[in-house]
This record gives structure tokens, sequence and C-alpha cells, in this order.
């Protein structure tokens, strides 16, 4: 099946294992509505604090919710976390670095110094005061990510330009009475973009698991609704006692970063062997 | 008896089910004091050999699978590494072509060789110091006490490869095997070390493998000449048979292709000055910051003061060393580096004056083709891609007439009509070069200026890239301004010569003149430093050039 989607997973099993991960996850969140036993918010007094059974598996939390539907349903939410959360640093990080590394002299001094700037205070800091002030939830998060994630791809595009601009095929283009928009965009972004590519994989570990962070901090995804995070948060009070509330939602987290990784790591054998 | 003997060496690259035979069935022999050269273009397997030798196989996928190897009449095919470590540097030693890479860079040169001489001769360290000094000498450093205290950045690339053959001798080895020592260094240095080869022949007595694939460069050194082809020994035999009568047509080929036939007329009708210049430089200086003090920063004048006119339909070869500043010329022609002082005209309109008017002409009217072939393509669009953008830009041809266009180009240059679809990764130094010429004429230039384009490329691939230069430029009524390191190319195609060193024109003339009865001692000394292929014509002994001196002592500008 994920031969079918034309991925070269012939021996490679991180490329294999790693994008089965993500599929399994991806189809989980679409099917959530059909798959998920349960109402992931429906409460049922009767049934609180059940250990798995037959009839639910990864047991019951404090309100007598279905923990597995919790966790399918969670899917949805947590991989749009992962998307959305490297997505728009991405995009900015493309952008600004392309410039700053064509470009050069006051722009590309304005933008590094900017960086310096952002880099200077910690990360979750930045990102916690940023979504105090904008008021808890999931838009504060993405955010706070758009504003303070894009510096790592900025950094990183900057530099690969810097090199390929240098390069015969750039001043090529050059001589060619190529457009300076033509010659960044069609020429320089796309020899550019493999590293920063490999990176967005490793980076939507570190976003799931700072949003799944900020939720368990009450500042992003808000109860009742399902998400990884806030599960944590939740089952934290009954860990000693119900374990599970815990377990299955941290399971889900570690193994979605786990795909992310493995295919981060796969696509830069496959980009680095182009090199 | 013969020093190393090498009896049907079989090597394979072996992968799951996939194999390869590289090495097929190779035979040779190295007789003490003798240099024997092993000449193939690039993956003949020539280094791949050598490698195999000194039992250094560059991945596990390698492997001999038949004959063997001997030196001094033992076996050491399959000797275990700890004994290979005494025989590697102590009896063979091994030099490459890029000294910057083998040497260590935060090593001081005299404490690299003494490393080797502790190791293997069992010196203690101050003896060591004083016999590397001694090494240092030997291999032609000017003043070894103080440039055994160097390290391998302060040294010019000649000096660098010095330092490298001192490392190698210094555990006293019976056999050097050089690979391609001086392909990357500039012909008057190239003269020196190839002379500094032989005398240490004759001083100590050294067997040496020199791998090259310049024909010139064994018949100036070598006494036993082995072709190498496709992982095979097409021809092998003493210098002068072989050079005389070369019985392989792949040898006969090599030798034909090439470039420096001593007697050969130099190309071109008798030069006769243009009437209406397309180029005129006039007076142009470029520098570029070369560090210093913020309050005192110094320049670096890659041109200095060089003014020049080229007329229509000429082909004009620009000539000189490393660092003599005929690239930034070029690029400066071109409006792709800035002018400092003096005037750039392009067919009347002046760069300095009218910038954007002037740049706009260029890049209708004028392309470049680039050194390194591989890297002057982007490497994610096809040919046809490539050409058809520039097509596109270009907007002379209608949209609906590009994919024709594209063809034609192929066409020209020589390249079927299916590598449209190709990317450069998949094409060959010389296919990939083509594909940038058509690049090239895609502009439908008037003026190509080529830089160093053949430099990267086999001899028999120059040759036909050279061709391909002459046809074009007879077909298409183009101005051709070809840069190069390499005199016997220019004087093959170019039917002017301007000679450049250190940033300013010290000779500009007809072909046939300079190279006959050149005016200056420099381009003098840069053509008798060219090595013949006739063994008969030897090198001349290299002007010693004021300025270069100062470098190989080390004191870099």
């Amino acid at each position: 099946m994920i031969a079918a989607l034309g991925l070269p997973v012939r021996r490679r099993p991180m490329l294999a294992i790693g994008s089965a991960l993500l599929l399994a996850f991806l189809l989980a969140a679409l099917l959530a509505p059909w798959i998920a036993p349960f109402d992931p918010i429906a409460q049922d007094g009767s049934i609180r604090l059940h250990p798995p059974s037959l009839a639910h598996p990864f047991g019951t939390d404090n309100f007598g919710r279905d923990v597995l539907s919790r966790v399918i349903w969670g899917a949805r939410i947590d991989l749009q976390i992962a998307v959305l959360g490297v997505l728009f640093p991405f995009l900015i990080g493309t952008a600004v670095g392309t410039l700053a590394g064509f470009f050069g002299g006051w722009i590309d001094a304005l933008f590094m110094r900017l960086i310096d700037v952002i880099l200077a205070f910690p990360f979750l800091v930045l990102m916690l005061s940023i979504i105090a002030i904008l008021g808890p939830g999931l838009t504060s998060f993405y955010i706070a990510m758009a504003l303070v994630g894009w510096v790592s791809y900025a950094r990183l595009i900057r530099a690969q330009i810097l090199v390929l601009k240098t390069q015969d095929f750039a001043v090529a283009a050059q001589s060619l009475g190529f457009s300076r928009t033509r010659i960044m965009f069609r020429h320089l972004l796309p020899n550019a973009l493999a590293g920063s590519l490999v990176f967005v994989m490793s980076d939507a570990v570190l976003v799931l698991l700072n949003g799944a962070a900020i939720s368990y901090l009450g500042l992003g995804v808000q109860p009742p609704l399902a998400e990884w995070g806030v599960m944590v948060a939740e089952g934290q009070a009954f860990i000693t006692t119900a374990w599970w509330i815990t377990l299955f939602p941290g399971l889900a987290i570690v193994t979605l970063a786990f795909g992310f990784s493995l295919l981060g790591d796969a696509l830069g054998d496959l980009l680095g062997v182009k090199e | 008896m013969s020093l190393l003997a090498i009896r049907d060496l079989e090597i394979r690259f072996r992968d799951g089910a996939e194999e390869r035979l590289l090495i097929d069935r190779v035979s040779l022999e190295l007789k003490k004091g003798e240099i024997l050269g092993l000449v193939g273009e690039s993956g003949s397997g020539k280094s791949l050999l050598c490698r195999a030798v000194m039992g250094l196989l560059p991945s596990r996928k390698l492997s001999v699978t038949k004959g063997h190897v001997s030196l001094a009449g033992r076996d050491i095919t399959r000797l275990p590494e700890r004994e290979m470590l005494d025989i590697r540097g102590r009896r063979i030693g091994m030099i490459f072509q890029n000294p910057t890479s083998h040497l260590d860079p935060v090593m001081r040169i005299g404490d690299q060789i003494a490393e080797g001489l502790c190791r293997h001769r069992g010196l203690p360290r101050a003896a060591a110091r004083e016999e590397a000094v001694t090494i240092l000498r030997q291999v032609g450093f000017t003043d070894p006490p103080r440039q055994a205290r160097m390290y391998a950045h302060e040294f010019s690339g000649g000096m660098r490869q010095r330092a490298m053959i001192a490392v190698a001798l210094a555990c006293d080895p019976d056999i050097l095997i050089a690979d391609e020592p001086t392909t990357a260094l500039d012909v008057t240095i190239q003269a020196q070390i190839l002379r500094q080869l032989a005398e240490l022949r004759e001083s100590r007595g050294l067997s040496i493998i020199l791998i090259t694939h310049d024909l010139g460069v064994v018949a100036q050194t070598c006494d036993r000449i082995a072709v190498m082809r496709d992982g095979r020994i097409v021809e092998e035999g003493e210098k002068r048979r072989l050079l005389a009568a070369p019985q392989h047509p792949y040898t006969q080929a090599l030798i034909a292709s090439h470039p420096s036939l001593p007697h050969e007329e130099a190309v071109g009708d008798p030069y006769q000055p243009h009437s209406r210049p397309l180029i005129e430089i006039d007076d142009l200086e470029v520098s570029f910051p070369a560090g210093g003090s913020p309050w005192a920063r110094r320049r670096f004048k890659a041109v200095d003061g060089v003014s020049l006119r080229i007329g229509r339909g000429e082909t004009v070869g620009i000539v000189g060393e490393s660092g003599s500043g005929k690239s930034t010329l070029a690029r400066t022609l071109l409006g792709l580096q800035p002018v400092t002082s003096g005037h750039v005209a392009f067919d009347g309109s002046v760069l300095t004056l009218e910038r954007a008017r002037t740049l706009a002409r260029l890049r209708r009217e004028a392309a470049m083709v680039f050194q390194d072939p591989f890297n002057a393509l982007n490497p994610r669009l096809t040919v046809g891609e490539t050409l058809a953008e520039v097509l596109r830009v270009q907007g002379k041809v209608p949209r609906a007439a590009i994919p024709a266009r594209v063809n034609e180009l192929l066409d020209m240059v020589g390249l079927d009509r299916g590598f449209a679809g190709r990317r450069p990764r998949s094409l060959s130094g010389g296919q990939c070069q083509r594909a940038g010429i058509a690049r090239a004429l895609a502009v439908d230039p008037t003026l190509i200026v080529a830089d160093e384009c053949v430099a990267a490329l086999d001899v028999t691939i120059q040759a036909q890239i050279v061709e391909l230069f002459r046809t074009l430029v007879a077909a298409q009524g183009l101005t051709l301004l070809f840069i190069a390191h390499d005199l016997a190319i220019v004087r093959s195609l170019c039917e002017r010569v301007v000679v450049m060193q250190h940033g300013r024109v010290v000779e500009d003339g007809p072909s046939a003149e300079v190279f006959a009865r050149p005016s200056h001692p420099y381009p003098a000394a840069l053509i008798a430093a060219i090595p013949s292929i006739d063994p008969d014509q030897p090198l001349a002994a290299a002007m010693p050039d004021p300025r270069s001196q100062t470098q190989q002592e080390g004191l870099l500008t």
C-alpha cells in the first residue's frame, strides 16, 4: 500500500515503517467517527476509572469516557498540531531565508539580528508569553509557533542559498538575463530545500511534544476535547491507581513522534544520496 | 628482478546480486629506479589499481578476486592489515592530486614528516626533526628550517605538493606512487614538480609509478608507459617506442588528441586589427577587499590596468596561470563583477556609463560556458527544461517553436535528442559540457565567453569540445573569448592570444607569432613548460618569477 504511493520503500525499512506509522495515524484521524467505539466526550458515571477490558481495551477515565475512543479522536488534533505547527514556520522561514541569503546586505543583517533576538529568549518562555497575551487555544498556539519557529528554517535556508548563489549555475542564470525572482525561486530554492525538508520531519516531533506540553499546561487544547497532551495532564492525578489514562495517550505521542523521526531520517538518506 | 610485480590482478565490485569487473587481469612490472607512466582517462581504473597495490581499496564492496601483487618477491596481496601497515609508507609511499586534503591542516609540515620518521625508522624526536629539514631541502624548499615550522595553508599549491612528496619520502620508501600529482597545478609549477621527481629517482634510486591522464607528462618523465582503459592495460612498452609507433587504436587516439603537437602550425588567418571592435576595454581595474584593518583596508587587484580591443568574429584565447585575473576579466566583461575603475564597452554601449542598457544587451547577446560542467547546470532541471527556460526568457523564439529549437540546439552540440529528458547527474562530463554549450547557444549570442571550459575534461573529450567550438565559430560567425591555462589548446583553437600575468596583459598577438617568438619572458616560460609529447623536447627550465618566488617561500600575499 505504501509502495503504491510511489515511495521507494524497497530495501529501506526506515522509510517503510515511518510512513506506515504516519499513515496509520492519518487513517485513524480520518475515520475516527466510524472506528472509535464510543463518543469521546460522552460521560458515564457508572464506569469511572475502569481498567482495560474487552469492552474498553484502553480502560475508562475519571469521567467514565472511553480512553481508546479519545486516543483515536485525539489523532485528529495532534496531527493537525504537528502539520500546521510546522507549516507556517516553514513557509515564513523559507521566504525569509531565501531573501536574506540572496540579497545579503542590510536585509540579511536585519533578519539575522531579529533571529538573534528571538533566539536570545528560551523557546518555551517565548511561546508561553505569546499565548498568554493572545489567550489560550490552538489558534494562539499556531500563531506563537509561526512567530517563533521560523528562525531555524530561515537560518538553514539562508546558509544553503549563500553557498548556492556563488555556484556556476546561478552565475549562468544571471548571465542569461533571468530575473532575480526566477533565479531565487526556480534555481536556488529547489536546490536549497532538501535540508529543511528533512528538518521539517524532526521539527514535527518537537512541535507535537510542544503542543502536548502547552496543552498539558492548560494553554492549548481545552477540555473536554480529546487531545493526547490534555489526556496525559488529566490522568496525572490518577497515575498510581489508574495508569491507563496516562499511558495510552503517552504511547500515542511517542509512536507518532517515532514515525516522524524515522521518516525524517529516511528522507535525509534519500535526498542526501542525490546531493 | 622487478621490484613490484602485478600478475593477472582482478578486482570486482559486488553489491548484492550486482557484480562488475573493475580491473581485468592486469599485469605490470616495475623495476628498481624505473619511472612507469600509467595513463588513462577518468574511470579507466588506474587509481584503483594503485590503491589495490597499497591494500587500500576504497570500499568493502570491492575485492581482489584473482591474481597477486608481489613486492621484491614476496606476495603482499592478502597480507593482514598489521603487516600492510609496515609496507605502506615504509616500502611504498603515495602522493595525491590534491595535496591540501591529504596534508594535516593543523600540524606543522616538519612534524608531519618527523611523524613518519619516528614511526617507521624509529628515530628519536630531535633526530627526526633534523632529518625532516634535510628531506625538505631535497624536495626543493629554499629555507627548510623555517618552512618546517609552517602549516600547509601557508604554502602555495606547488609547495604543498612538494611537502606531500617530502612526507611520502620521509620513510625512505622503495616505490613512490604518484596519483595525478600535477593535474591541479599550473604548467610552470608542474614542470618543476616533474623535474623534482626525476631528480629523486637519480639521487635515491626511487622507483615511481606516475598516474596521469596527460601523455605529455609521461613523455617527459617516464621510462615506460602503460595505457589503461576500462580496467585493462591495452598497451604497454618503452616510452619512445610506444609514442612513436602505438599499436592499439585507443593509444593512437590518445596521442592524436594530445594538443601539444610541437611543430604543427598554429591555426587561423593572419591576425588583422578589426575595424569595429565588439569589445573595448580601457585601463580596466577590478579589485577585491583583502582584509587589513578597518582604517587601512587592503585591496587585491585581480585585474590591474588592462586595455583590450576584440573585433567581431575574432577567436581570442586568454591565457595565464591561476590568479592571473583572466576569469575576473571575463566576468567583469559580462557585467557579473563590478568595475573598480576604467571602462568596458560592448558593441558601443559603455557598461560603466549606461549600466542597465549595456547589461540588457549583454544578457541577450553574450553567453558564458563554465569550467565545471556539473556545477554549471541546475541539477534539478533536465537538459531540455534548462534550454527551454533560456529560450522562453530570451523570447527570441516564438513559444510554439521552442521544442523544435531545443532539438536543433542539441543537434548543434552533437547530443542525441533523447538527452533533453535527462538531468545533469546522469550525464558524463563531456555530455554535460555540451549541454552547457547548448545553453549558451540558446541565447543566439554574438559573443561566447568560455572560462576554462575544457580544464575538467579528459583529453579525448577535450579534443572533441575544442572541435565543437571550432565548427560553431566557423558556422555561426561567433566571437569567442576562450580562457584557458592550457596554451596548447588555445593555440589549436584561437587565432589570437592574450597572455595575462598578475592582472596585466603581458603579451597580445596572433597565435602563430606569440607561440613562435614570444616577446615577453613570461609567455616564453609558459610555452617552454608545456610538457611536449615528444620525449626529445625536454622541459625547459621555468623562469624564476619574483612574485611566485615569494609564494614558494610561503609568504602568501
